[in-house]
């Protein structure tokens, strides 16, 4: 599923850009909210975040 | 219930009477709109009387989310809101009156803007029933549409600025259904006016309706 | 206060991120299922005859626009949810899923628009549902802006959740008044966004679906998490602050305890 194969699709480019947003804008949120989840459990004491 | 109602939109207006704020900006601001309308869209063309249904409803919401912070913002000071909640008084009829004070004031407004338009504008304003029926449910929603959401953002520091980012978006229908009935009071064909000011009395019928149950949840919050 | 038993957590009983068993099997199974979503949207689905290999962008489009709905749904359920429990975790529920609403409502729009280009040869078009879904769009980021400036502690308010309440019908009226407006002047012109789909393509999507559902059920849980983390941190913190007051002004400050200083009996961790 590179970009080359997509891209030799008709309307190839398009497809690339669709597809390409949706797993580039799901990944940045993801690794931005883990971040965010491991700064905050920093500050919160173990007996609040109880979750294994 | 009544009584308290009336007591609150008397408040009201009668701040209003004395602090001028609606007659002093809010109306000449609704005017300059207009004007500015003129500007933007070659005066010539027979644009602005074409769209004058449109133009006309887009500055009666702007002035809407004005005079909707405005009377939010009466409650602000020294702890009125405090005030208002020991008082006594229920909070749907904190609510009604309120809404109707503003209703008051925006229909005042609503009628100089029709002569404005008329005037400015050359457009062929008949069909008055229809034209009258709209306005009033209008008003009636962006009253209680703006008085709701402006409780919502009430004491936030960003209040002004955040009302007509929840408002607007909430009001198009009205903006959609106001719209299309004046256009029908215009003489547009195949447009069924007063189905489309049925849908606006729904959606201020829908909102008043929340206003009255959720305003007290507001209020403690 | 701490109670006792918080002597130095293992890593085990309490990690230093928002990951746990549930979060990691969800996680695993979402990567697969978008393997099999990129292999059947892309590779083992035979093009549209219609609209040829364009079709595939609806294997994303279609999946992104429905959590973005659920998205919304979620959040009016957890609102109410909230108003009447008040219990903290809802209030999380319900700022978790607006945000992920807001992430999938412009990633529907970004590859609506992308897929108009080539089928109707319009990035936009003031179509019933376009535009019904930018003002839902809009309604989630103003949510998330009230939920971002509220200063009442430990997250739970009763503005925000007022609002969140007021979310999915607001959505409901918007939809069908720009519904009827569109159908009034002008027909459905445009080729509508279902064709009628069967076979591997029905799969795709449906593939699809569950791929892109699995991903939402695992980016709700972290973001939960977090917004549970946030409520914490806030009620530790003005727990700390009262805690100052009070040894600087010898206790003669007369306030009452706040509530956040004792703690709230934690939501069960879904984990």
């Amino acid at each position: 599923m590179t970009t080359a194969t997509l891209l030799a699709l008709s309307d190839g480019g398009y497809l690339a850009a669709g597809w390409g947003a949706t797993v580039l804008l799901i990944g940045g949120y993801a690794l931005v909210t883990l971040r965010r989840g491991r700064a905050l459990s920093r500050r919160v004491p173990a007996e609040d975040r109880r979750w294994t | 219930m009544w009584r308290d109602v009336a007591l609150v939109a008397e408040r009201d207006l009668r701040i209003e009477l004395r602090s001028r704020v609606a007659t002093n900006q809010v109306a000449p601001f609704a005017l300059l709109v207009l004007v500015l309308f003129a500007f933007a869209l070659d005066p010539d063309s027979g644009v602005l009387r074409t769209a004058t249904p449109g133009l006309y409803w887009v500055v009666v919401l702007f002035s809407g989310v004005l005079a909707v912070g405005r009377s939010g913002s009466l409650d602000d000071a020294d702890g009125i809101r405090d005030a208002l909640r020991l008082s006594g008084l229920p909070p749907a009829a904190l609510f009604l009156g309120k809404a109707l004070a503003v209703t008051a004031q925006l229909l005042v407004l609503e009628l100089v803007l029709i002569g404005a338009v008329t005037v400015l504008y050359d457009a062929p304003l008949d069909g008055f029933p229809l034209l009258a029926a709209t306005c009033v449910a209008a008003t009636l929603a962006v009253a209680a549409t703006g008085v709701l959401y402006s409780a919502l953002v009430a004491g936030l520091r960003v209040r002004d600025t955040l009302l007509p980012l929840l408002l607007l978006p909430v009001l198009a229908p009205v903006l959609i259904g106001a719209t299309r009935a004046f256009e029908a009071a215009l003489g547009a064909d195949g447009v069924d006016g007063w189905s489309w000011c049925g849908l606006v009395v729904i959606f201020a019928v829908v909102y008043i309706a929340a206003g009255y149950l959720a305003y007290g949840t507001l209020l403690e919050g | 206060m701490p109670d006792a038993t918080g002597a130095t957590p293992t890593p085990e009983a309490a990690p230093l991120h928002t990951g746990s068993r549930a979060t990691r099997a969800l996680g695993l199974a979402a990567l697969a299922a978008t393997v099999l979503w990129a292999l059947y949207g892309l590779v083992w689905s035979p093009p549209d005859v219609e609209m040829g290999d364009l079709v595939r962008l609806l294997y994303v489009h279609v999946p992104v626009a429905v959590l973005m709905y659920t998205g919304a749904g979620l959040t009016t359920f957890a609102s109410v949810m909230w108003l009447r429990g008040r219990t903290p975790g809802w209030d999380s529920l319900a700022v978790a899923s607006a945000e992920l609403g807001v992430v999938f409502g412009a990633l529907t729009l970004l590859t609506g628009s992308i897929w108009g280009k080539p089928t109707w040869n319009t990035w936009w078009t003031w179509d019933a549902r376009l535009t019904s879904t930018a003002l839902l769009e809009v309604l989630l980021i103003g949510y998330l802006a009230v939920r971002k400036v509220d200063p009442s502690p430990a997250g739970g308010s009763v503005r925000a959740s007022v609002l969140g309440l007021l979310l999915f019908p607001n959505v409901i009226i918007v939809h069908y008044s720009v519904d009827w407006w569109r159908s009034l002047h002008q027909p459905a012109t445009v080729t509508r966004l279902d064709p009628t789909i069967e076979g591997d393509m029905l799969v795709a999507l449906m593939v699809g679906l569950l791929a892109g559902g699995l991903t939402f059920g695992w980016l709700l849980l972290h973001r939960f998490r977090v917004a549970w983390l946030e409520q914490q941190v806030e009620r530790h913190d003005l727990a700390a602050a009262v805690a100052d007051r009070r040894a600087e002004g010898d206790g003669g400050t007369g306030t009452a305890s706040p509530t956040p200083a004792t703690p709230t009996e934690p939501e069960a961790q879904p984990a």
